[in-house]
Protein backbone atom coordinates (compact mmCIF):
# COMPACT_ATOMS: atom_id res chain seq x y z
CA UNK A 1 0.00 0.00 0.00
CA UNK A 2 2.87 2.25 0.65
CA UNK A 3 4.19 1.23 -2.71
CA UNK A 4 0.88 2.16 -4.28
CA UNK A 5 0.99 5.66 -2.87
CA UNK A 6 4.60 6.02 -4.06
CA UNK A 7 3.57 4.94 -7.51
CA UNK A 8 0.63 7.29 -7.50
CA UNK A 9 2.74 10.26 -6.51
CA UNK A 10 5.29 9.26 -9.11
CA UNK A 11 2.62 9.06 -11.79
CA UNK A 12 1.15 12.43 -10.93
CA UNK A 13 4.65 13.92 -10.81
CA UNK A 14 5.43 12.40 -14.22
CA UNK A 15 2.19 13.73 -15.64
CA UNK A 16 2.99 17.20 -14.36
CA UNK A 17 6.52 17.04 -15.68
CA UNK A 18 5.54 16.26 -19.25
CA UNK A 19 1.90 17.09 -19.83
CA UNK A 20 2.20 16.66 -23.60
CA UNK A 21 3.47 13.13 -23.48
CA UNK A 22 0.62 11.51 -21.68
CA UNK A 23 0.84 7.74 -21.65
CA UNK A 24 -2.52 7.40 -20.04
CA UNK A 25 -5.31 9.88 -20.61
CA UNK A 26 -7.46 8.87 -17.74
CA UNK A 27 -6.67 10.66 -14.57
CA UNK A 28 -8.15 8.06 -12.36
CA UNK A 29 -5.91 5.15 -13.28
CA UNK A 30 -3.83 5.26 -10.16
CA UNK A 31 -5.98 7.48 -8.06
CA UNK A 32 -8.68 5.07 -6.82
CA UNK A 33 -11.51 7.30 -7.91
CA UNK A 34 -14.53 6.23 -9.93
CA UNK A 35 -15.32 8.21 -13.00
CA UNK A 36 -18.81 9.53 -12.99
CA UNK A 37 -20.44 8.90 -16.31
CA UNK A 38 -23.84 9.49 -17.81
CA UNK A 39 -24.50 5.81 -18.50
CA UNK A 40 -27.46 4.30 -16.70
CA UNK A 41 -29.23 0.89 -16.86
CA UNK A 42 -31.46 0.85 -19.93
CA UNK A 43 -34.30 -1.59 -20.60
CA UNK A 44 -33.68 -3.04 -24.06
CA UNK A 45 -36.39 -4.49 -26.28
CA UNK A 46 -34.10 -7.45 -27.00
CA UNK A 47 -32.74 -10.19 -24.69
CA UNK A 48 -30.49 -7.74 -22.97
CA UNK A 49 -26.78 -7.51 -22.82
CA UNK A 50 -24.94 -10.78 -23.33
CA UNK A 51 -23.34 -11.85 -20.08
CA UNK A 52 -20.47 -14.22 -19.50
CA UNK A 53 -21.98 -16.33 -16.73
CA UNK A 54 -19.35 -17.92 -14.55
CA UNK A 55 -20.37 -21.42 -13.40
CA UNK A 56 -18.54 -24.71 -12.78
CA UNK A 57 -17.88 -26.89 -15.78
CA UNK A 58 -20.67 -29.11 -17.08
CA UNK A 59 -18.56 -30.38 -19.96
CA UNK A 60 -18.00 -33.80 -18.43
CA UNK A 61 -21.65 -34.25 -17.42
CA UNK A 62 -22.95 -33.26 -20.81
CA UNK A 63 -20.37 -35.43 -22.55
CA UNK A 64 -21.36 -38.41 -20.41
CA UNK A 65 -25.07 -37.98 -21.12
CA UNK A 66 -24.39 -37.46 -24.79
CA UNK A 67 -22.33 -40.64 -25.02
CA UNK A 68 -24.85 -42.57 -22.92
CA UNK A 69 -27.73 -41.58 -25.15
CA UNK A 70 -25.80 -42.36 -28.32
CA UNK A 71 -24.61 -45.77 -27.24
CA UNK A 72 -28.00 -46.81 -25.88
CA UNK A 73 -29.77 -45.76 -29.04
CA UNK A 74 -27.16 -47.43 -31.22
CA UNK A 75 -28.65 -50.84 -30.47
CA UNK A 76 -31.89 -49.65 -28.90
CA UNK A 77 -33.36 -48.21 -32.07
CA UNK A 78 -32.71 -51.26 -34.29
CA UNK A 79 -34.12 -53.56 -31.62
CA UNK A 80 -37.21 -51.40 -31.18
CA UNK A 81 -37.75 -51.22 -34.95
CA UNK A 82 -37.30 -54.99 -35.28
CA UNK A 83 -39.75 -55.79 -32.50
CA UNK A 84 -42.30 -53.32 -33.92
CA UNK A 85 -42.06 -54.84 -37.38
CA UNK A 86 -42.40 -58.36 -36.01
CA UNK A 87 -45.45 -57.41 -33.95
CA UNK A 88 -47.11 -55.56 -36.83
CA UNK A 89 -46.32 -57.80 -39.78
CA UNK A 90 -45.99 -61.27 -38.29
CA UNK A 91 -48.22 -61.10 -35.24
CA UNK A 92 -48.80 -63.45 -32.33
CA UNK A 93 -50.16 -66.95 -32.65
CA UNK A 94 -53.64 -68.07 -31.68
CA UNK A 95 -54.50 -70.78 -29.20
CA UNK A 96 -55.88 -73.93 -30.78
CA UNK A 97 -56.70 -77.45 -29.74
CA UNK A 98 -54.11 -80.07 -30.64
CA UNK A 99 -55.43 -81.85 -33.73
CA UNK A 100 -55.74 -85.62 -33.71
CA UNK A 101 -52.60 -87.64 -34.48
CA UNK A 102 -50.48 -84.52 -34.56
CA UNK A 103 -47.43 -84.03 -32.39
CA UNK A 104 -46.65 -80.30 -32.25
CA UNK A 105 -43.00 -79.31 -32.50
CA UNK A 106 -41.54 -77.97 -29.27
CA UNK A 107 -41.60 -74.36 -30.51
CA UNK A 108 -45.28 -74.51 -31.29
CA UNK A 109 -46.06 -74.27 -27.59
CA UNK A 110 -45.15 -70.57 -27.43
CA UNK A 111 -47.17 -67.52 -28.44
CA UNK A 112 -44.87 -64.70 -29.53
CA UNK A 113 -43.05 -65.18 -32.87
CA UNK A 114 -39.67 -64.12 -31.49
CA UNK A 115 -39.96 -66.63 -28.60
CA UNK A 116 -40.89 -69.28 -31.13
CA UNK A 117 -37.89 -68.43 -33.25
CA UNK A 118 -35.52 -68.57 -30.28
CA UNK A 119 -36.97 -71.91 -29.20
CA UNK A 120 -36.68 -73.24 -32.72
CA UNK A 121 -33.16 -72.01 -33.49
CA UNK A 122 -31.21 -72.07 -30.24
CA UNK A 123 -32.90 -74.15 -27.57
CA UNK A 124 -33.23 -77.91 -27.35
CA UNK A 125 -36.73 -79.19 -26.90
CA UNK A 126 -37.78 -79.67 -23.26
CA UNK A 127 -38.23 -83.38 -23.95
CA UNK A 128 -34.58 -83.58 -24.98
CA UNK A 129 -33.52 -81.68 -21.87
CA UNK A 130 -35.55 -84.05 -19.73
CA UNK A 131 -33.90 -87.04 -21.39
CA UNK A 132 -30.46 -85.49 -20.93
CA UNK A 133 -31.12 -85.06 -17.23
CA UNK A 134 -32.37 -88.65 -17.00
CA UNK A 135 -29.19 -89.86 -18.72
CA UNK A 136 -27.04 -87.98 -16.21
CA UNK A 137 -29.03 -89.44 -13.33
CA UNK A 138 -28.62 -92.93 -14.81
CA UNK A 139 -24.85 -92.49 -15.09
CA UNK A 140 -24.63 -91.26 -11.52
CA UNK A 141 -26.78 -94.13 -10.26
CA UNK A 142 -24.54 -96.65 -11.96
CA UNK A 143 -21.45 -94.99 -10.51
CA UNK A 144 -22.92 -95.04 -7.02
CA UNK A 145 -23.87 -98.70 -7.42
CA UNK A 146 -20.38 -99.62 -8.62
CA UNK A 147 -18.76 -97.84 -5.71
CA UNK A 148 -21.05 -99.48 -3.20
CA UNK A 149 -20.36 -102.91 -4.70
CA UNK A 150 -16.63 -102.33 -4.59
CA UNK A 151 -16.78 -101.52 -0.88
CA UNK A 152 -18.80 -104.68 -0.20
CA UNK A 153 -16.37 -106.82 -2.15
CA UNK A 154 -13.43 -105.32 -0.27
CA UNK A 155 -15.05 -106.16 3.01
CA UNK A 156 -15.73 -109.75 1.97
CA UNK A 157 -12.28 -110.34 0.59
CA UNK A 158 -10.60 -108.92 3.65
CA UNK A 159 -12.72 -111.07 5.95
CA UNK A 160 -12.72 -114.34 4.14
CA UNK A 161 -9.37 -114.08 2.39
CA UNK A 162 -10.29 -116.44 -0.42
CA UNK A 163 -10.33 -113.88 -3.16
CA UNK A 164 -7.62 -112.32 -5.28
CA UNK A 165 -7.43 -109.10 -3.21
CA UNK A 166 -5.50 -108.71 0.04
CA UNK A 167 -3.08 -111.52 -0.81
CA UNK A 168 0.51 -110.95 0.37
CA UNK A 169 3.03 -112.79 -1.80
CA UNK A 170 5.52 -114.98 0.12
CA UNK A 171 8.58 -116.86 -1.11
CA UNK A 172 8.33 -120.24 -2.74
CA UNK A 173 8.95 -123.13 -0.30
CA UNK A 174 11.35 -124.84 -2.71
CA UNK A 175 13.77 -121.95 -2.64
CA UNK A 176 14.55 -122.33 1.05
CA UNK A 177 17.97 -123.78 1.62
CA UNK A 178 17.60 -126.30 4.40
CA UNK A 179 21.27 -127.37 4.36
CA UNK A 180 22.40 -125.29 7.41
CA UNK A 181 19.57 -126.79 9.40
CA UNK A 182 19.98 -130.39 8.21
CA UNK A 183 22.51 -131.37 10.91
CA UNK A 184 22.05 -130.16 14.47
CA UNK A 185 25.55 -129.42 15.56
CA UNK A 186 27.03 -127.80 12.50
CA UNK B 1 -63.05 -60.93 -20.82
CA UNK B 2 -62.62 -63.06 -23.94
CA UNK B 3 -65.77 -63.73 -25.83
CA UNK B 4 -65.87 -67.45 -25.17
CA UNK B 5 -65.87 -67.29 -21.39
CA UNK B 6 -68.07 -69.65 -19.45
CA UNK B 7 -71.41 -67.91 -19.12
CA UNK B 8 -72.44 -69.98 -16.09
CA UNK B 9 -69.39 -69.17 -14.07
CA UNK B 10 -69.23 -65.46 -14.81
CA UNK B 11 -72.90 -64.68 -15.31
CA UNK B 12 -73.84 -61.26 -16.54
CA UNK B 13 -76.23 -59.39 -14.31
CA UNK B 14 -79.71 -58.67 -15.72
CA UNK B 15 -79.74 -55.50 -17.74
CA UNK B 16 -81.04 -52.59 -15.73
CA UNK B 17 -80.93 -49.86 -18.36
CA UNK B 18 -83.54 -47.35 -17.24
CA UNK B 19 -85.90 -45.61 -19.62
CA UNK B 20 -84.47 -42.18 -20.37
CA UNK B 21 -86.79 -39.62 -18.80
CA UNK B 22 -85.00 -36.31 -19.03
CA UNK B 23 -86.65 -33.65 -16.98
CA UNK B 24 -83.97 -30.96 -17.18
CA UNK B 25 -82.49 -28.97 -20.00
CA UNK B 26 -78.96 -29.43 -18.61
CA UNK B 27 -76.78 -31.97 -20.40
CA UNK B 28 -75.98 -35.26 -18.74
CA UNK B 29 -72.30 -35.24 -17.72
CA UNK B 30 -72.01 -39.01 -17.54
CA UNK B 31 -73.17 -39.27 -21.14
CA UNK B 32 -70.78 -36.55 -22.21
CA UNK B 33 -67.85 -38.22 -20.49
CA UNK B 34 -68.65 -41.62 -21.88
CA UNK B 35 -68.95 -40.23 -25.39
CA UNK B 36 -65.69 -38.36 -24.91
CA UNK B 37 -63.92 -41.51 -23.78
CA UNK B 38 -65.40 -43.42 -26.67
CA UNK B 39 -64.29 -41.01 -29.33
CA UNK B 40 -60.89 -40.16 -27.90
CA UNK B 41 -59.73 -43.61 -26.78
CA UNK B 42 -61.95 -46.43 -27.97
CA UNK B 43 -62.34 -45.53 -31.64
CA UNK B 44 -58.64 -44.83 -32.35
CA UNK B 45 -57.54 -47.99 -30.57
CA UNK B 46 -60.07 -50.15 -32.41
CA UNK B 47 -59.20 -48.69 -35.81
CA UNK B 48 -55.50 -49.17 -35.12
CA UNK B 49 -56.12 -52.79 -34.20
CA UNK B 50 -58.19 -53.24 -37.35
CA UNK B 51 -55.39 -51.80 -39.51
CA UNK B 52 -52.78 -54.06 -37.94
CA UNK B 53 -54.96 -57.13 -38.38
CA UNK B 54 -55.56 -56.14 -41.98
CA UNK B 55 -51.82 -55.98 -42.56
CA UNK B 56 -51.22 -59.32 -40.95
CA UNK B 57 -53.57 -61.20 -43.19
CA UNK B 58 -55.27 -64.49 -42.45
CA UNK B 59 -52.33 -66.88 -42.35
CA UNK B 60 -52.32 -67.34 -38.60
CA UNK B 61 -49.98 -69.70 -36.80
CA UNK B 62 -51.21 -71.63 -33.77
CA UNK B 63 -49.85 -72.46 -30.39
CA UNK B 64 -50.98 -75.33 -28.19
CA UNK B 65 -51.11 -76.25 -24.55
CA UNK B 66 -48.82 -79.17 -23.81
CA UNK B 67 -50.36 -82.30 -22.37
CA UNK B 68 -48.18 -84.43 -20.10
CA UNK B 69 -48.56 -88.13 -19.40
CA UNK B 70 -49.01 -89.28 -15.82
CA UNK B 71 -46.03 -91.14 -14.37
CA UNK B 72 -45.78 -93.11 -11.10
CA UNK B 73 -45.71 -90.87 -8.05
CA UNK B 74 -43.12 -90.70 -5.30
CA UNK B 75 -44.99 -93.24 -3.17
CA UNK B 76 -44.93 -95.76 -6.01
CA UNK B 77 -41.18 -95.57 -6.60
CA UNK B 78 -38.73 -98.19 -5.41
CA UNK B 79 -36.10 -97.01 -2.96
CA UNK B 80 -32.95 -95.94 -4.75
CA UNK B 81 -34.64 -95.64 -8.14
CA UNK B 82 -33.44 -92.11 -8.84
CA UNK B 83 -34.96 -91.98 -12.31
CA UNK B 84 -38.39 -92.66 -10.86
CA UNK B 85 -37.71 -90.00 -8.21
CA UNK B 86 -36.86 -87.45 -10.90
CA UNK B 87 -39.97 -88.13 -12.95
CA UNK B 88 -42.17 -88.00 -9.85
CA UNK B 89 -40.54 -84.74 -8.79
CA UNK B 90 -41.17 -83.14 -12.19
CA UNK B 91 -44.77 -84.31 -12.14
CA UNK B 92 -45.23 -82.92 -8.63
CA UNK B 93 -43.84 -79.55 -9.73
CA UNK B 94 -46.27 -79.39 -12.66
CA UNK B 95 -49.13 -80.28 -10.34
CA UNK B 96 -48.00 -77.57 -7.89
CA UNK B 97 -48.16 -74.95 -10.67
CA UNK B 98 -51.57 -76.20 -11.77
CA UNK B 99 -52.87 -75.99 -8.20
CA UNK B 100 -51.59 -72.44 -7.87
CA UNK B 101 -53.47 -71.50 -11.02
CA UNK B 102 -56.61 -73.22 -9.74
CA UNK B 103 -56.49 -71.11 -6.58
CA UNK B 104 -56.03 -67.98 -8.70
CA UNK B 105 -59.05 -68.86 -10.87
CA UNK B 106 -61.26 -69.43 -7.83
CA UNK B 107 -60.09 -66.11 -6.37
CA UNK B 108 -60.92 -64.41 -9.66
CA UNK B 109 -64.43 -65.87 -9.60
CA UNK B 110 -64.99 -64.59 -6.08
CA UNK B 111 -63.73 -61.17 -7.04
CA UNK B 112 -65.99 -61.04 -10.10
CA UNK B 113 -68.94 -62.10 -7.97
CA UNK B 114 -68.24 -59.38 -5.43
CA UNK B 115 -67.94 -56.79 -8.18
CA UNK B 116 -71.23 -57.92 -9.68
CA UNK B 117 -73.29 -58.04 -6.51
CA UNK B 118 -71.99 -54.87 -4.97
CA UNK B 119 -72.74 -54.31 -1.26
CA UNK B 120 -74.84 -57.43 -0.88
CA UNK B 121 -72.12 -59.87 -1.91
CA UNK B 122 -71.93 -61.65 1.42
CA UNK B 123 -75.32 -63.26 0.98
CA UNK B 124 -75.50 -63.54 -2.79
CA UNK B 125 -72.14 -65.16 -3.52
CA UNK B 126 -72.40 -68.06 -1.11
CA UNK B 127 -71.30 -70.70 -3.59
CA UNK B 128 -68.19 -68.82 -4.61
CA UNK B 129 -67.32 -68.02 -1.01
CA UNK B 130 -67.63 -71.63 0.07
CA UNK B 131 -65.64 -72.84 -2.92
CA UNK B 132 -62.87 -70.36 -2.25
CA UNK B 133 -62.81 -71.30 1.40
CA UNK B 134 -62.48 -75.02 0.64
CA UNK B 135 -59.90 -74.57 -2.07
CA UNK B 136 -57.67 -72.25 -0.07
CA UNK B 137 -57.85 -74.46 3.02
CA UNK B 138 -56.93 -77.51 0.95
CA UNK B 139 -54.05 -75.68 -0.71
CA UNK B 140 -52.78 -74.46 2.64
CA UNK B 141 -52.89 -77.90 4.17
CA UNK B 142 -51.14 -79.57 1.25
CA UNK B 143 -48.61 -77.00 0.02
CA UNK B 144 -48.80 -74.46 2.82
CA UNK B 145 -45.46 -73.78 4.49
CA UNK B 146 -43.19 -75.75 2.20
CA UNK B 147 -41.25 -72.62 1.27
CA UNK B 148 -39.27 -71.70 -1.82
CA UNK B 149 -37.30 -74.97 -2.02
CA UNK B 150 -40.42 -77.11 -1.96
CA UNK B 151 -40.06 -80.59 -3.34
CA UNK B 152 -42.12 -83.73 -3.65
CA UNK B 153 -40.30 -85.33 -0.72
CA UNK B 154 -41.03 -82.41 1.60
CA UNK B 155 -44.68 -82.46 0.58
CA UNK B 156 -44.81 -86.19 1.29
CA UNK B 157 -43.25 -85.67 4.70
CA UNK B 158 -45.77 -82.93 5.43
CA UNK B 159 -48.55 -85.33 4.49
CA UNK B 160 -47.06 -87.93 6.80
CA UNK B 161 -47.02 -85.42 9.68
CA UNK B 162 -50.62 -84.51 8.94
CA UNK B 163 -51.69 -88.14 8.99
CA UNK B 164 -49.79 -88.75 12.22
CA UNK B 165 -51.45 -85.73 13.83
CA UNK B 166 -54.85 -86.97 12.74
CA UNK B 167 -54.12 -90.47 14.03
CA UNK B 168 -53.05 -89.02 17.38
CA UNK B 169 -56.15 -86.93 17.65
CA UNK B 170 -58.36 -89.92 16.98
Amino acid sequence: MVGMSVLRTAASFAARLNPLKRTCRSSNLLSRTVARSEQVVVRHGSHGKRMFVIKPTDFYDRRFLYLLRNYILLTGIPVAVLVTFVNVFVGESELAEIPEDYEPEHWEYYKHPITRWIARTFYDSPVKDYEKMMALIQIETEKAEMRHKQLEVRRHMREKGDGPWFQIQTLDKNLIDHSPKSSPDN
Amino acid sequence: MPEDHDKDVYPEPPRQTPVVDKQTVLPNPALILSKLFYYSVDVPVTTFRGIIEGIQGNKKSHYYHQKFRRVPELTQCQEGDYLCYYEAEMQWRRDYKVDQEIVKVVQERLRACQQREGPSYRQNCNKELKQFDEVSKAFQSRYGDLGAYASARKCLMKQKERMMAEAQKA
